[in-house]
């Protein structure tokens, strides 16, 4: 008993040492940590830099062809600075996009459409221009109501048509009205759009997109860029030209490794 | 300088502890050691790991198993061996989920677009589904794990159509963990299933057209099998940055977290890894807080 007791206090002495130093140790580390995400950062700034002014002959020549709609997400916090989003889309005119769907939950965008169509030069309304080619920038304006609530209604449209088709005693004939092809229709009779996005482009915090039109995200590539507010035309350019050189399967077929700079898809 | 120093003291004092434990926990009574074995650890769960917070773990995770084939490849494996491996590791993955208390996790193991693969590679996959689930009833079971399955299924073979109506059976009364296996699954063809369903639902007089809206929709799709047919949480791993028609509807407002490593390769830390990412993003369901 005699002898535990000083045995007791040492060890306490020695466990109090011990936390300091580990505690000392832990900021160190932490330390190390954020000076290795600083020169990340600075890293990624400089390349953006770099790419912007075209150094990087790689990026320079981006085939644009292949991305026929790009769809940008915005949170709401960053709609709220409509001059971010003009930027951005003068940004996207030089790249050569040709088509650019705008997203924001709360359609803050939308209510912002005059201004944002007069502030960004050559650039026109998608369902103006219909499927021609315009030498500016077609938009769209979308919004969650375009989702669920336009999901829903075409829905509504179907079942209607359904009910009018149906004969008595031919159940399965009206089960002809529920198609991929028949609610695309629905959809554009209720008035929403049915590109599909090529690439979804999301600016924000969040790694999600948000609600957009859940129906014409099937292969769509996602791709989060961070802050509207800190947005740099290098890592946008950066984006489209990784998409560029993607290659899907679309679910279907054996893929073949090759050496080139293509990713080779699955799904 | 210094904190080399503390480093050192600390790595000296650590060792020192380590040698004087014996004496110290001499000192501690048997009525301690049972008050601290009371109410701390229930079995079957998992200590949560340094990072995250059992509060804040999501309620529904979905993962796009993608990679098996490259991971095979790599391997000098046979594609069947690299599905294999995904399978063990989607169980793996599950029984991790579930142990961190997780409630649901959904699979997306086979889409419509997969039957444009190559006959033998269908075969083979349609085959390990069967005998995978037939051989973890067992386990379902004994892990009180819920197993649903969702898809068309009209063209899956007439053996595992029956392995899996065995399997749902057998599981049906279990309501903690879940387990979702998508196959032969279509997010379009989910929303499409879902107007089909109201149209049914109609003509029987159970819904007016007036009742149908969002919600009333969405308890028609295929994930009307659980409480949370939104997944908090959406994994897709090999790198790839789609979510290739899988629950389109149910990823509204789901977080994305793209991992570069393959599906087989996936193992716990890159499971805390996503779970960490999770919960240090700020969700606002669109809305502003």
């Amino acid at each position: 008993m005699d002898f535990n007791d000083p045995m007791l206090a040492l060890s306490s002495w020695i466990g109090q040492i011990g936390d300091f130093g580990l505690g000392l140790l832990w900021r160190f580390i932490h330390i190390v940590v954020t000076l290795c995400h600083i020169v990340s950062g600075i890293f990624e700034a400089v390349e953006s830099y770099a790419i912007s002014l075209g150094l990087i002959q790689k990026y320079s020549s981006t085939d644009i062809e292949k991305l026929k709609c790009l769809a940008v997400v915005v949170d709401i916090e960053a709609a709220r600075d409509v001059s971010k989003v003009v930027e951005l889309l003068e940004w996207l005119t030089t790249i050569g996009v040709k088509q650019v769907g705008l997203f924001d939950s709360q359609g803050l965008l939308k209510k912002s459409k005059d201004m944002i169509l007069e502030m960004v030069p050559r650039s026109v309304l998608l369902q103006e221009t219909g499927e021609k080619d315009t030498s500016g920038i077609a938009l769209e304006f979308i919004s969650s109501s375009d989702n669920k609530e336009a999901v829903v209604k075409a829905a509504n449209i179907l079942f209607q048509k359904y009910l009018k088709s149906r004969h008595p005693g031919k159940d399965e004939e009206g089960e002809n009205v529920f198609t991929e092809s028949h609610l695309n229709e629905a959809l554009r009779v209720v008035g929403e759009s049915v590109h599909v996005p090529d690439l979804l482009l999301v600016y924000g915090p969040v790694r999600s997109h948000l609600g957009f039109p859940a129906w014409r995200l099937r292969y769509t590539e996602i791709v989060h860029m961070g802050s509207l507010k800190y947005m740099r035309y290098g890592s946008l350019l950066k984006a489209i030209h990784k998409f560029t050189g993607v290659r899907q399967n679309y679910g279907k077929g054996l893929m073949v490794i090759t050496e080139s700079r293509d990713s080779n898809r699955n799904f | 300088m210094l904190s080399l120093l503390c480093c050192f003291m600390s790595l000296l004092s650590f060792l020192i502890h380590s040698c004087l434990r014996p004496w110290t926990q001499a000192k501690k009574s048997l009525k301690d050691e049972k008050e601290i074995d009371e109410g701390t650890y229930v079995a079957g769960e998992e200590e949560t790991p340094k990072g995250l917070l059992r509060e804040q773990m999501p309620r529904h995770v979905a993962v796009i198993m993608d990679g098996n084939r490259r991971w095979a490849e790599r391997a000098g494996l046979l594609t069947s061996q690299g599905h294999e491996a995904g399978a063990k590791r989607l169980i793996e993955f599950a029984e991790l989920c579930f142990k961190l208390g997780i409630e649901t996790v959904s699979a997306f193991a086979f889409s419509t677009e997969n039957w444009g693969r190559h006959k033998i590679e269908v075969n083979c996959l349609m085959s390990l589904f069967q005998r995978y689930l037939k051989s973890k009833i067992q386990f379902f079971q004994s892990e009180e794990i819920r197993v649903s399955v969702i898809g068309n299924l009209e063209k899956i073979p007439e053996s595992l159509l029956g392995t899996i109506k065995e399997t749902e059976e057998a599981t049906k009364r279990y309501k903690k963990k879940h387990l979702i296996l998508a196959i032969d699954y279509s997010g379009r063809f989910d929303i499409l299933h879902a107007c089909k369903s109201v149209v049914k639902k109609s003509q029987q007089g159970l819904i007016r057209e007036e009742d149908v809206d969002q919600t009333l929709f969405e308890r028609e799709l295929l994930t009307k099998c659980t409480e949370f047919p939104s997944p908090d949480l959406l994994i897709r791993t090999s790198g790839e940055q789609r979510i290739s028609n899988f629950l389109l509807w149910q990823l509204a407002y789901t977080e994305l977290f793209f991992s570069p490593v393959l599906w087989p390769d996936f193992d716990k830390d890159r499971v805390i890894e996503a779970l960490v990412s999770y919960q240090r993003r700020e969700r606002r369901f669109g809305c502003r807080i």
